[in-house]
């Protein structure tokens, strides 16, 4: 392990190979993340039409339950498990690409 | 509180007794017949099985009572608390979990220490550790105490106190036996002890009770006009930004906390963690998806039976919801006490994790890592259960007289371990250069973040505004991160040892 060549790590300069499509995936995930939580909240602050905070999609109905209440209380969990689950799927393939020839210095 | 509240309740009583004792002694069975909790139904059963174990190890009385009397007090604004749950997973698989893993360290004082090469800063992780599961601690002994006060009839201040002793001995008696935590057994009567009595509750005022989840929705609509608190519309008791900073507080708590990181030591490779994370969320979903239908139904009894509470009276009773809205319903006494049985055992499961790892922290860390470093073994031992005893008394004085709700007093917790903990690992596995100088600058000051409200509010306002006691990891994790990068970078590097072990082992190979 000791003459093995490094590089320091950094989450903003990733090496290329394995955790470049990493920091990648991370990213790609932090944005779906992100977006659904906080940008949902922000389009439905933009979309206010009445002081009391009546919005679109306050006044639509599905399952049940308010559209906002539904994709805030019920959808958003989903969606993070489908997060967490199109992580793992793509790790996992990249685990298995990189773990053949063993050496992922090597690649690219 | 009417007559029925001051009696005994034996039906109740009688079956979370029956269950507590079953939960010991299925342990101490479980004990002699299989000494790994990992299943041996192979790899899929092996990853459901570590997600319901996630899942138990993370239910509380906060997700238990506190959710719904949040949601039944603030509507929209305690969404934040679901998502906040559930979101913060996300960031723990795709930000630590399998790098935690390579690691090899698991608690935060141990991951601290070894990668900053700093005892200062192992001891500073560990307090905050400590401090951490105090206030965790504090939030679950207030719902033992409410939950024992409905049991026994009897004022707050002596069922906390019954409370505490009860689940001490508790701890005491699982700690001697070496009883073993069945955490998926324990999860199977959590779901069934949170969502069979709301079907019943559904059913009853009908509403479409197979799915209670969504049969909720109808009542919503018809409780949301008649009260000044709009439940549905996003931003009517708050604001943008409280609802966000409460949100990713909560989040970045969830990846930070001690009890929930150490869960990966368990599971036997990356892979399988990544996966148990997944089954772990979907299980949590499960309860979160049905806690605002508690508050709901408890909201539109009280409409039908004409009586609203005012809102001091609401805020005084909103943590007991779920047990008042199955008792107001006409549940049969049999169902309310699974239901109570549920919450207490959630509770003391927590304590008794929470305890354990705190004291333990105090005997490894504090102790023999500071204080006596010759210590034995068995002395390190008496020395954790000194310690156990004087954080549940400390504990216990903070739930005599609780500062706030079940979920604002756990979002405390929250916030410190968000504002401390989690950029000490994001940054010590994602950027080689952070080093002890930095990182012990970076955990002062999301102390001093987390408590700023109550430390500087009085003198400046602003304090109080963008570090909410609650939510103070929007605005705290930003400066924390920023303070801790500018400081590593005005000394020296780690050691190479360090960097090279990040680079070639963390980020080496894939498993």
């Amino acid at each position: 392990m000791s003459d093995k060549p490094w590089s320091e790590v950094n989450l903003l300069r990733p090496r290329k190979g394995y955790m470049g499509r990493e920091v990648l995936i991370t990213v790609v995930i932090l944005i779906g993340w992100g977006g659904a939580t906080f940008g949902f909240q922000l389009l439905q602050k933009f979309l206010e039409s009445t002081p009391q905070g009546e919005n679109p999609f306050t006044r639509f109905t599905f399952f049940n339950l308010p559209l906002n209440v539904w994709f805030t209380g019920q959808f958003l969990p989903l969606w993070f498990v489908f997060l967490c689950l199109v992580f793992n799927l793509y790790i996992d393939r990249l685990t298995a690409r990189h773990s053949q020839p063993r050496f992922p210095y090597e690649h690219e | 509180m009417n007559m029925n509240d001051l009696q005994i309740k034996f039906v109740p009583l009688g079956i979370v007794v029956v269950v507590l004792t079953s939960f010991l002694l299925i342990g101490l069975l479980y004990k002699v017949r299989e000494s790994s909790e990992y299943g041996l139904g192979g790899r899929s059963i092996g990853r459901i099985g570590s997600g319901a174990a996630i899942a138990s190890n993370w239910m509380s009385a906060a997700s238990f009572l506190g959710m719904a009397g949040f949601f039944y007090l603030y509507g929209y604004q305690a969404l934040a608390c679901v998502i906040g749950w559930t979101g913060g997973y996300v960031l723990l698989l795709i930000l630590l979990a399998g790098q935690i893993r390579r690691f090899g360290k698991y608690t935060a004082p141990d991951f601290v220490g070894e990668r900053y090469d700093s005892p200062t800063a192992r001891l500073i992780a560990a307090f905050i550790s400590i401090t951490i599961s105090v206030i965790y601690c504090a939030a679950q002994f207030k719902g033992i105490g409410i939950l024992f006060g409905w049991l026994f009839g009897v004022p707050y201040v002596i069922a906390v106190t019954a409370g505490a002793i009860a689940v001490i001995s508790y701890v005491v008696f699982a700690g001697s036996m070496g009883v073993m935590k069945n955490q998926r057994m324990q999860y199977t009567v959590l779901i069934i002890s949170f969502i069979l009595p709301l079907m019943y509750l559904a059913k009853k005022l009908g509403y479409f009770w197979i799915l209670p989840q969504f049969g909720y929705g109808a009542a919503l609509s018809q409780v949301s006009p008649e009260f000044r608190i709009n439940f549905t519309l996003p931003f009517a008791g708050s604001s943008l930004f409280q609802w966000s900073a409460l949100c990713f507080t909560l989040m970045v708590g969830t990846a930070g906390l001690p009890h929930v990181l150490s869960r990966f030591y368990i599971v036997p490779n990356i892979r399988d963690a990544r996966w148990s994370v997944v089954w772990g969320l979907f299980f949590i979903a499960l309860i979160y998806w049905s806690a605002p239908a508690y508050a709901v139904f408890a909201r539109l009894l009280e409409f039908r039976s004409g009586v609203a509470p005012d809102p001091v009276t609401a805020r005084g009773m909103a943590d007991m919801i779920v047990i008042t809205a199955a008792t107001q319903g006409g549940l049969p006494p049999w169902l309310v006490g699974i239901l109570a049985a549920g919450g207490l055992s959630a509770a003391f499961a927590t304590v008794a994790g929470l305890l354990m790892t705190g004291a333990a922290s105090c005997s490894h860390d504090i102790y023999a890592g500071i204080l006596c470093p010759t210590a034995t073994e068995h002395r390190k031992m008496w020395v954790a259960k000194g310690c156990a005893l004087v954080l549940a008394l400390l504990v216990y004085f903070i739930a005599v007289n609780p500062p706030g709700l079940i979920v604002e007093i756990t979002a405390v917790a929250f916030a410190l371990a968000g504002n401390t903990i989690f950029p000490a690992f994001l940054l010590g596995i994602w950027w080689g250069r952070a080093n002890r100088q930095g990182i012990i600058a970076g955990m002062i000051l999301g102390v001093l973040v987390t408590f700023a409200t109550p430390l500087f509010g009085r003198f400046i306002p602003l304090a109080a505004t963008i570090f909410p006691l609650t939510s103070s990891a929007l605005c705290g994790v930003p400066l924390v991160l920023l303070v801790t990068i500018t400081v590593s970078l005005l000394t020296p590097p780690p050691p190479e040892r360090i960097r090279r072990f990040l680079a070639t082992e963390v980020h080496g190979y894939p498993d």
